[in-house]
């Protein structure tokens, strides 16, 4: 059974249609990547996995791990092992970061019937962690993102990612704006994620990030419809040649 | 148009006072005339007193000493000053050096002069002001709290307004705060209703500040739905002098607070912050008005209010700047959280700048729970109410976060999560 099946998804926002018939499979152990240029439609599915409020699902099936997902509020999407890195991820000022750590973890923990986490370990946990991102501790006291700068705030997403450990990451333009040295501590963490028991999607605008988190799949997404899909020499060829004559090709 | 004086309490209008003779008398000439603020009156628009005029309000007597409050401030060894219905139940013994504390009654002439001649001054003849006339002409408790110079006193003074023991009973309490030069000292108002019966407290605190003293001022208001309360704070400011203001208003029918500021020393700085959470039908009010009257001086102000239900909060916030005082740094925060449809908030900044050389800023913001916000909590795997709870609880933390100490602000953390958690079980809204 496929971890992710995407079969002909259209989909609107404000009566506007943004995806056109989207037809994908991601199976755990894979690293998919799907690149497109400016408006393609790339944040909108990140959104519809999502369970994103104002975008209309019009037709097609998404099955999450044997569910429909689009029967699942957000919050059971996220329990159920589906997790979304944002691409501007939001300042919360007033909630701090190990609160938000702790909640997000004990939600999932509950939804497996498992008790709270203890204090004591989930601490240690953390603190292993945020040492990997290359993050300092007085982070988890400080508000949700309030004041990060961009590359903190992406660290903090895989961070997330990390501790709650889910069946599908879904990254969306995790490596835009991002220096070097984020980049390669961000990918890093996408990279120690990888295993046969997870499937990646990384939703990107730059071939960069994926001479750090090789992909096993990459796909051109275009005005809503994946237009080509290919291995990892689908990206470089895209960086060398433009979307231009992928295009054209496709066409 | 303003209302007339009720009949209830021109009867109860005593002939003597504990204010000095003179200022008593000025007081007692104008209150008739003067009635009590109306929604006509500037600084009165929003804030209905028809529960006070309508009510039937007699003095307060006393009730013993076997009163507690249900509440238990997270202090360790605090200073207790306990008003039973405004009635002060003795003043305690055992002071740090530095401190001494007398009944207003027993306090000299110069002490009661001073306690009823705050800065800035406020007018018998001003309609705005009849609520500190009124206690000026009625006020028979009240305490004198004074700091030598050079005392850092460490243990809190908690000032115990424990208000609605008895049927209907009204107060008019004065307090004077002094500090002496490079004095420092914290006064906490720890505001309770230890009963459902209407009570009425119209109290004033007039402090000074001398040069270089620090005087932390908490205000405490915590529960009570048929609690009023008028009070009022005054606080002049010497050279380099600080008082910093924290004001969290939990509950009440109708509460007005308002704090006139005289930042009137070179050097000086004032914090103003506050936090109010009307719900059910509460209107909390408060009122700020700061006066930079020297150069080089400075204020913070940030006020939240989150409305639930019918509860209406309002904040209104002025800064004069006089011509003299330049280089002054003024900045005035209101941010303001709606959650449902019947909640009001009023939010009004007010900057009056006669100097040229000033940094001044202010921002008013009233809205609802930020979605963006919501998703990505849900996207975490919280559920909707209690990612809700989690940003209004957020909300109210980031003004708790300013208050310096830690006990408490742990304490009004907890406090401000049951008020949340009162409201997610009936209301997701």
């Amino acid at each position: 059974m496929a971890l992710l099946e995407i079969k002909n998804l259209h989909a609107e926002i404000d009566g506007k249609e943004i995806l056109r018939g989207i037809d994908l499979t991601v199976n755990a152990g894979e690293v998919h990547a799907i690149m497109g240029p400016n408006g393609s439609g790339k944040s909108t599915l990140c959104h519809v996995l999502g369970g994103r409020e104002g975008y209309e699902v019009t037709q097609g099936t998404i099955t999450f791990d044997g569910q429909d997902l689009l029967e699942m509020e957000t919050e059971e999407r996220a329990v159920a092992g589906m997790l979304l890195g944002f691409q501007h991820p939001v300042e919360i000022p007033g909630v701090k970061n190990i609160y938000l750590l702790k909640e997000a973890l004990n939600a999932k923990r509950e939804a497996q019937g498992l008790d709270e986490v203890d204090t004591f370990s989930f601490m240690k946990q953390v603190r292993e962690l945020v040492a990997s991102m290359d993050m300092d501790d007085a982070f988890l006291h400080r508000g949700v993102n309030a004041g990060f700068s961009g590359g903190e705030k992406k660290r903090n997403e895989i961070l997330q990612m990390l501790l709650l450990e889910p069946k599908l990451a879904l990254l969306d333009e995790t490596d835009s704006g991002l220096d070097i040295d984020a980049l390669k501590v961000v990918s890093e963490g996408i990279n120690r994620m990888r295993g046969e028991e997870r499937g990646i999607i990384l939703v990107t605008h730059y071939q960069r990030l994926l001479n750090y988190v090789e992909p096993d799949f990459v796909h051109v997404l275009y005005k809503g419809r994946i237009i080509k899909s290919g291995d990892k020499t689908l990206a470089h060829r895209l960086e060398a040649e433009g979307y231009q004559e992928i295009l054209e090709e496709a066409s | 148009m303003r209302q007339e004086l009720p009949d209830w309490l021109k009867t109860a209008m005593p002939e003597t006072a504990v204010a000095p003779e003179s200022i008593a008398r000025a007081a007692r000439e104008q209150v008739e005339s003067l009635g009590l603020p109306g929604l006509r009156d500037e600084e009165w628009r929003w804030t209905n007193l028809r529960p006070i005029q309508r009510g039937n309000f007699a003095p307060a007597a006393g009730v013993g000493g076997d009163i507690e409050p249900a509440n238990r401030l997270p202090f360790e060894d605090p200073i207790r000053l306990r008003f039973v219905d405004g009635v002060l139940e003795g003043v305690p013994g055992d002071l740090p050096e530095g401190l001494s504390i007398v009944a207003l009654r027993d306090a000299d002439a110069t002490a009661r002069e001073a306690a009823f001649s705050p800065t800035p001054s406020p007018s018998v003849e001003d309609p705005n002001d009849a609520l500190v006339t009124l206690n000026t002409a009625m006020a028979h408790e009240g305490v004198v709290i004074d700091v030598a110079a050079n005392a850092a006193i460490e243990r809190p003074v908690v000032i115990e307004w424990l208000d609605g023991a008895t049927e209907g009973s009204m107060s008019h309490p004065r307090v004077l705060i002094r500090l002496g030069q490079s004095a420092a000292a914290t006064v906490v108002e720890h505001i309770e209703a230890v009963g459902d019966k209407p009570s009425w407290r119209n109290s004033v605190i007039v402090s000074t500040v001398a040069a270089n003293a620090a005087l932390t001022h908490v205000a405490l208001g915590l529960d009570g739905d048929q609690r009023l309360a008028t009070e009022r704070s005054f606080a002049a400011l010497e050279r380099d002098a600080r008082y910093h203001s924290y004001n969290v208003q939990l509950g009440g029918k109708v509460i007005r607070r308002e704090y006139d500021i005289h930042v009137g020393g070179t050097g000086a700085h004032t914090d103003l912050i506050g936090l109010m959470m009307p719900r059910d039908r509460q209107v909390l009010d408060t009122h700020t008005r700061i006066t930079h009257a020297a150069a080089d001086t400075t204020s913070n102000e940030h006020y939240r209010s989150i409305a639930d239900e019918h509860g209406r909060g309002v904040f209104k916030g002025r800064i004069l700047i006089e011509q003299d005082a330049q280089r002054i740094e003024a900045y005035q925060s209101s941010n303001n959280l709606i959650l449902s449809d019947n909640a009001e908030i009023d939010a009004k900044p007010e900057l009056e700048i006669y100097a040229d050389d000033v940094s001044c800023s202010h921002g008013a913001t009233i809205g609802r729970l930020d979605e963006e916000s919501l998703f990505y909590l849900r996207t975490r795997g919280i559920p909707m109410v209690e990612a809700r709870a989690l940003l209004i609880a957020g909300f109210a933390q980031e003004v708790i976060d300013e208050i310096p100490m830690d006990d408490l602000r742990e304490w009004l953390s907890e406090r401000v999560e049951a008020v949340l958690a009162d409201r997610t079980g009936s209301n997701a809204g």
